[in-house]
């Protein structure tokens, strides 16, 4: 199947097999390597990337159904070597560890303040159940992410 | 040096930047040129003989280039231990002891090449016994697992260990009071995001192996690798990747790194071979499960006379690191509080289950929580608040333990008095709120110990570059410890720099000099103290140079800020001057942990230098209607000597809290005759952010002279204490000790409803065909089970799909045509959380997909005149957006916004949700069982783990509905709306599923909507649902809608899911309402009808408690809306 995917923000036309995942194609034949595989069932939340702006688990997305779609991934959040306020808030507040999450967690942060630019601590909470954290205790992750919340307003 | 400038600073994580924009590298992004993947063929057979591995047709699969078997390799087995316990080749030679051990490779030119040539791997077996519990193991007449020359302690016992410290016979006879209590565990799994996995190059003119994998210890995993494919050690080179996570799961050599390294060197290609995550459950090395009896000799003045533990330890099939669990265990035993004297005995026996191998605590979470269990019943025996005795039992500065731990810096009694402070002990212990509790314990832990006859060393290596800069190379590995952070504060601080200045370079064997790793609580301390005597030394040569520079002595050079100074006169030299004139500035900093290795046959000796300790109380609350534990809040107190990153450390903590409430109360590994079943994110509970609770922390000091910069270790054992503090403190509020681990709500339900003497009366002979159920069940154990196991093995295996065609249905027309035409053999694809999830779980194997997400006439929602419409095809999360959606039906709404996840959400459908899939785990882990094999074979729940099963209206098959929407949509009076080519019909939701609980459509028919009436008075509706774990599937659910006329009902639905195959109308439960009084008590009554008819299976029957409670809940609130 040929399709074309709007990739953050740039056009790319590629040939998929018709059962091969967006997760897939990012990662072998785009490169983009900073969306990660987790459990490859949707469980994890660590292959999290947004097309046309929502949050979907790319591992368990058929690449095909991105055709015409704008699809952003991690490597798109950061512009011109100046972090997204989350990647800055990540850092500062020390919210990551691994690192093997953090993608996935900051896509669907992104997500999380599109649709709830100002979010109680319940709300991200919440937004950020899909994504699975196994070093963290997700305190300083939900800090980082109200504490962006708050520095974008 | 007098104030400390960079340690002590909350420094950024140094790999932070990297991380968080993804361009930091893990394993399985390599690629190389010409890289094959990799896949491992792994046993079916919890025990069996090899008789004979045919691998001609994988081989002739075009695109593979290799299959290996142990054929391929020197059948040698790896060290591990040594060589009383090594016990397992890379590939198995001609036996396999576990579900999942390795048995054949092989390297393709594509990942679907390899799977292609797995399937055509051919091996005859020869099943022999298993045994699957230690004591069967270890009973006479048991099969023996390894030959005798590994259990010479008996019969499949790997190692028996006894040994007394003091006079610990003279304590119990002397003795006021003596407690005895069981304790048991199960295993629990590291899960790392990050699954095993390593990308190996072999250069077949040099024979140098290189390898990028995911480690915690480069050392051993080039130890090893070396060991059993014969290779010289030196030619074998790891090169730095980030790593994702470890927590001991990674801390040795696993089992893919020699596999990958055999396929390079087969094909001289690169070759990937990553685990998935289902390999990582069933393979990956896991926490080891224990029985623990515990005996304690108490004075009258509550001291503690004698500790007295029999600890049995499961070491699955093979043994990694078994020994050192019995090692902890026994440490525990002896050393944490003061004790006077102790005697300890373990066996680690095998059993057919995937190996034992490390995960963070090393088993001392559940020995502390056993040791603090028994330690509140002592005290209340004695009478004494539990906070003020552990206080009392302190280890304090300068003690020396029965076991010759020789404590120096230690703020235990104040970590304990931190704890009770901020959690308001006193207060809350004396007068908890309703089915609240607190509770407090304690941890002791080795700062880096003498584990490895190798000794316990570290080597660090400084270098400066041309601009400076200066490079740490540690053969360590940062797995997401900020270790690496940590050693350049040590640097800097040290070299008095900047800390931007230095640079890390980790787990790189040809750079780096030879350290044992990031394990076992070592790298701050023990590769700590290298780094600065590394720095030191640096600092040294440096001064050593610029004074044959400048012709001077060296003491009339100094070195200070980072620089080089002439004393009393006006030179200066930066440390980049200094490698230039010195053609290079290097130096090295070796640290040995200054004890001696304890006494192999008793384990006596002082074990490490300096030892951590810490206390933590937490605080619960328990839903009596359901059994779910809730965490409200841990207080954490840690003696960390001295904090060289404050944020690094709380991060630690926080994750060894979470990975503590993991184990206390969620997570355990479940099998099936030595099939894993709960071998997913999904069934494997890993606490997600919806059960991280609120957490405070204080970082103690203490004068620990030996730490680098005063610092002790302070990561791993941050988990030790918080199963303690939480099991305590469900005892406090419940008034029960649990003795068996994790505290899920089953048990904790059943264990409130023994408590309260509550009894449901199920009348089981409501529900007819219940005689004949139970008959059948009756029999099932002894011979419906095994003979029908029997048949369905003799009967050829359905032939997986590979590959599947898709169709892309524009139009309803074009889907329905499709579905005409293929059948039984397409499936609808609509948001793929079921369908492509089920491919790859081996469950299904369609060879036609039509998807069905562009046809608008699927897409419809809206409120009309007379009804909701949602369309099949319409996203959860766009109903649940939907605001005339909401305002028409609150409890659709409300159901969907717990429904899984939001990235699930977004994709999953309204029609999705409704003909999924069961979600049973045995059906989902393949086991050819009713549902996926049909009549011949059996039902694995009724004589398995049946705790998440159906209640009632099971037959054949005892998986539960696990659709939300349908008891929903049921209790809405819904209707289906269905399309075949031949015509559309409607069809009652009630009516949608079959006995079975598969929707009732032929092969040709799709759902196309669901149609909701208005109702035709005033309304209200409530849904109540019970997960373990925010967004897993329902244990059990039901939905209410009443009909109102003034203040009475006038009509009541009930419907209640995930507790029979189907959603089930509660009639019985509709009548009771309409003939109340609706009053609280009447409610009650009414809601334990629901259950009449049930037939629970052996570990379930806590679901009708939870049923009933959530029905009694949903009316209330349905009735209060009103």
């Amino acid at each position: 199947m040929e399709i074309e995917i709007i990739v953050n923000g740039e056009g790319r036309r590629l040939v998929v097999e018709p059962t091969e995942s967006l997760a897939s194609v990012l990662r072998e034949h785009l490169r983009l390597t900073g969306t990660k595989i987790g459990c490859g069932s949707g469980d994890c939340g660590a292959c999290t990337v947004l097309v046309d702006g929502r949050a979907v688990c790319s591992c368990l997305f058929p690449a095909w159904r991105a055709d015409g779609r704008a699809v952003t991934t991690i490597e798109g959040l950061a512009s011109d070597g100046v972090l997204h306020p989350l990647q800055a808030a990540f850092v500062k507040h020390g919210a990551l560890q691994c690192g093997f999450c953090s993608p996935g967690m900051i896509v669907s942060a992104v997500a999380l303040l599109g649709q709830k630019p100002r979010p109680t601590e319940d709300e991200v909470v919440r937004g950020l159940a899909g994504n699975i954290c196994r070093c963290t205790g997700y305190r300083k992750i939900i800090e980082a992410v109200l504490d962006a919340a708050e520095s974008v307003r | 040096m007098s104030v400390l400038s960079v340690v002590g600073q909350r420094v950024p994580m140094l790999e932070g930047v990297d991380r968080v924009t993804g361009t930091a590298v893990y394993t399985s992004d390599i690629g190389l040129p010409g890289m094959l993947h990799g896949a491992v063929f792994r046993s079916p057979h919890p025990h069996a003989r090899i008789v004979s591995i045919d691998t001609s047709r994988a081989a002739r699969i075009p695109g593979v280039q290799a299959v290996v078997t142990a054929a391929d390799t020197p059948r040698i087995r790896y060290v591990h231990l040594g060589a009383k316990y090594s016990d397992r080749y890379p590939l198995a030679v001609d036996r396999v002891r576990f579900v999942g051990e390795e048995v054949a490779a092989v390297a393709a030119t594509t990942p679907e090449a390899a799977r292609q040539a797995l399937e055509q791997i051919a091996v005859r077996w020869e099943p022999l016994d298993p045994v699957f519990t230690p004591e069967a193991a270890m009973a006479a007449g048991a099969p023996p697992i390894h030959d005798g020359s590994l259990t010479t302690a008996g019969r499949n016992i790997a190692q028996h260990f006894a040994a007394d410290y003091g006079a610990v016979d003279e304590a119990f006879s002397q003795a006021a009071a003596v407690f005895e209590d069981d304790y048991a565990h199960g295993a629990v799994a590291p899960v790392c995001m990050e699954t095993n996995g390593t990308v190996a190059s072999f250069d077949l003119s040099t024979g140098e192996l290189t390898l990028w994998t995911a480690t915690q210890a480069p050392f051993f995993v080039r130890k090893e690798v070396a060991h059993v494919l014969g290779l010289p050690r030196e030619r074998v080179h790891i090169k730095p990747v980030h790593v994702g996570g470890g927590f001991g799961g990674k801390s040795k050599a696993c089992e893919q790194e020699a596999i990958a390294a055999l396929l390079a060197m087969k094909t001289g290609r690169p070759v990937r071979l990553v685990l998935s995550r289902h390999e990582e459950f069933a393979s990956g090395k896991t926490d080891h499960a224990k029985a623990i009896r515990l005996r304690t000799a108490v004075a009258a003045d509550g001291r503690i006379l004698g500790r007295s533990a029999s600890v049995v330890v499961d070491n699955g099939a093979y043994t990694a690191f078994g020994p050192v669990y019995v090692a902890a265990a026994r440490q525990r035993t002896a050393c944490l509080y003061r004790v006077d004297s102790a005697h300890y005995d373990a066996r680690l026996v095998y059993t057919n289950k995937v190996p034992g191998g490390q995960y963070r605590g090393m088993g001392a979470p559940q020995m502390i929580w056993a040791i603090e269990s028994q330690l509140d019943r002592i005290a209340a025996h004695l009478g004494r608040d539990p906070l003020e005795y552990r206080v009392a039992l302190a280890n304090r500065p300068g003690d020396v333990t029965p076991l010759g731990w020789k404590i120096t810096s230690c703020a235990l009694a104040e970590c304990l008095e931190e704890v009770g402070r901020r959690i308001g002990w006193a207060g809350k212990r004396r007068h908890p709120r309703p089915n609240c509790g607190i509770g407090v314990a304690a941890m002791i832990h080795p700062s880096g110990g003498v584990y490895y006859e190798e000794g316990n060393y570290a080597n660090v290596a400084l270098e400066v570059e041309p601009d400076g800069r200066v490079l740490v190379a540690t053969m360590t590995a940062d797995t997401g410890t900020w270790q690496n952070t940590m050693l350049a504060q040590l640097v800097a601080e040290t070299l008095e720099m900047p800390v931007d200045q230095i640079t890390v370079l980790h787990m790189d064997t040809s750079r780096a000099p030879e350290d044992l790793g990031s394990a076992a609580s070592r790298v701050t301390f023990v590769t700590g103290n290298a780094a600065v005597r590394a720095a030191r030394a640096l600092a040294d040569e440096a001064v050593r140079h610029t004074a044959k520079q400048w012709e001077r002595a060296p003491d009339d050079v100094e070195f200070a800020g980072g620089r080089l100074r002439e004393r009393g006169g006006g030179r200066g030299a930066t440390l980049g001057q200094v490698a230039a004139w010195a053609g290079g500035l290097r130096a090295e900093g070796y640290y040995q942990v200054p004890t001696r290795r304890p006494d192999p046959a008793t384990g006596y000796g002082n074990y490490a230098a300096a030892y951590v300790f810490g206390a933590q109380a937490a605080e619960v609350e328990i839903d009596p209607a359901t059994g779910k534990v809730h965490v409200l809040r841990v207080v954490a107190a840690q003696d960390v000597g001295r904090a060289i990153n404050p944020t690094a450390i709380e991060g630690q903590i926080h994750g060894g809290i979470l990975q503590g409430i993991g184990m206390a109360l969620q997570e355990a590994l479940v099998s099936d005759r030595g099939v894993p079943v709960n071998g997913s994110i999904l069934q494997y509970k890993v606490p997600r952010a919806t059960d991280a609770p609120a957490i405070e922390l204080a970082l103690l000091p203490s004068d620990e002279r030996e730490g680098p910069y005063g610092a002790k270790a302070a990561g791993e054992p941050s988990i030790n204490a918080t199963v303690a503090a939480i099991a305590n403190a469900v005892t406090h509020a419940t008034g029960i000790t649990f003795r068996e681990l994790p505290l899920t709500p089953d048990r904790v339900l059943a264990a409130l409803a023994e408590r309260d003497g509550r009894r449901l009366a199920l009348k089981p002979y409501l529900r007819p065909r219940n005689v004949e159920v139970a008959a059948i069940r009756r029999l099932y154990p002894s011979l419906v089970f095994p003979v029908l196991r029997k048949v369905t093995a003799a009967l050829p295996a359905p032939p997986r799909q590979s590959d599947q065609a898709v169709v892309v249905a524009r139009r309803l027309g074009q889907a329905l045509g499709a579905l005409a035409a293929h059948g039984p053999r397409a499936k609808v694809l609509a948001g793929g959380t079921d369908v492509l999830v089920g491919i790859r779980q081996g469950i299904y194997a369609p060879e036609v997909l039509i998807d069905v997400t562009r046809v608008d006439e699927l897409r419809r929602l809206g409120v009309g005149e007379d009804l909701c419409i949602l369309g099949a095809g319409v996203t959860l999360a766009e109903v649940a957006s939907a605001p005339a959606i909401a305002r028409a039906h609150p409890s659709l709404v409300e159901g969907i916004q717990r429904l899984a996840t939001p990235q699930v959400r977004n994709v999953a459908t309204v029609g999705g949700d409704l003909c999924q899939q069961k979600r049973c785990w045995f059906f989902r882990s393949a086991l050819p069982c009713y549902k996926l094999r049909g009549v011949s074979a059996p039902c694995y729940a009724v004589v398995g783990d049946n705790r998440h099963h159906a209640i009632q209206g099971a037959g054949r098959c005892a998986a539960p509905c696990p659709a939300d929407l349908a008891p929903i949509l049921v209790a809405l009076d819904a209707r289906a709306h269905v399309a075949s080519v031949r015509g559309e019909r409607r069809l009652p939701m009630e009516a949608f599923y079959r006995w079975s609980g598969e929707p009732d459509l032929s092969p040709a028919e799709l759902l196309v909507a669901v149609e909701i009436p208005h109702a035709a008075s005033p309304a209200t509706e409530a849904f109540e649902k019970f997960t373990q774990r925010e967004g897993d599937f329902a244990e059990a659910s039901v939905a209410v809608r009443i009909w109102w006329q003034g203040r009475r009902p006038a009509d009541v639905r009930i419907a209640v899911g995930a507790v029979s195959p189907f959603p089930a109308r509660a009639e019985r439960a509709e009548r009771a309402v309409l003939a109340s009084d609706l009053s609280a008590g009447a409610l009650r009554r009414a809601a334990e009808t629901v259950v009449h008819g049930s037939l629970p299976l052996s570990a379930n029957a806590w679901k009708t408690h939870l049923l009933v409670n959530l029905t009694e809940r949903a009316l209330c609130r349905a009735v209060e809306g009103r």
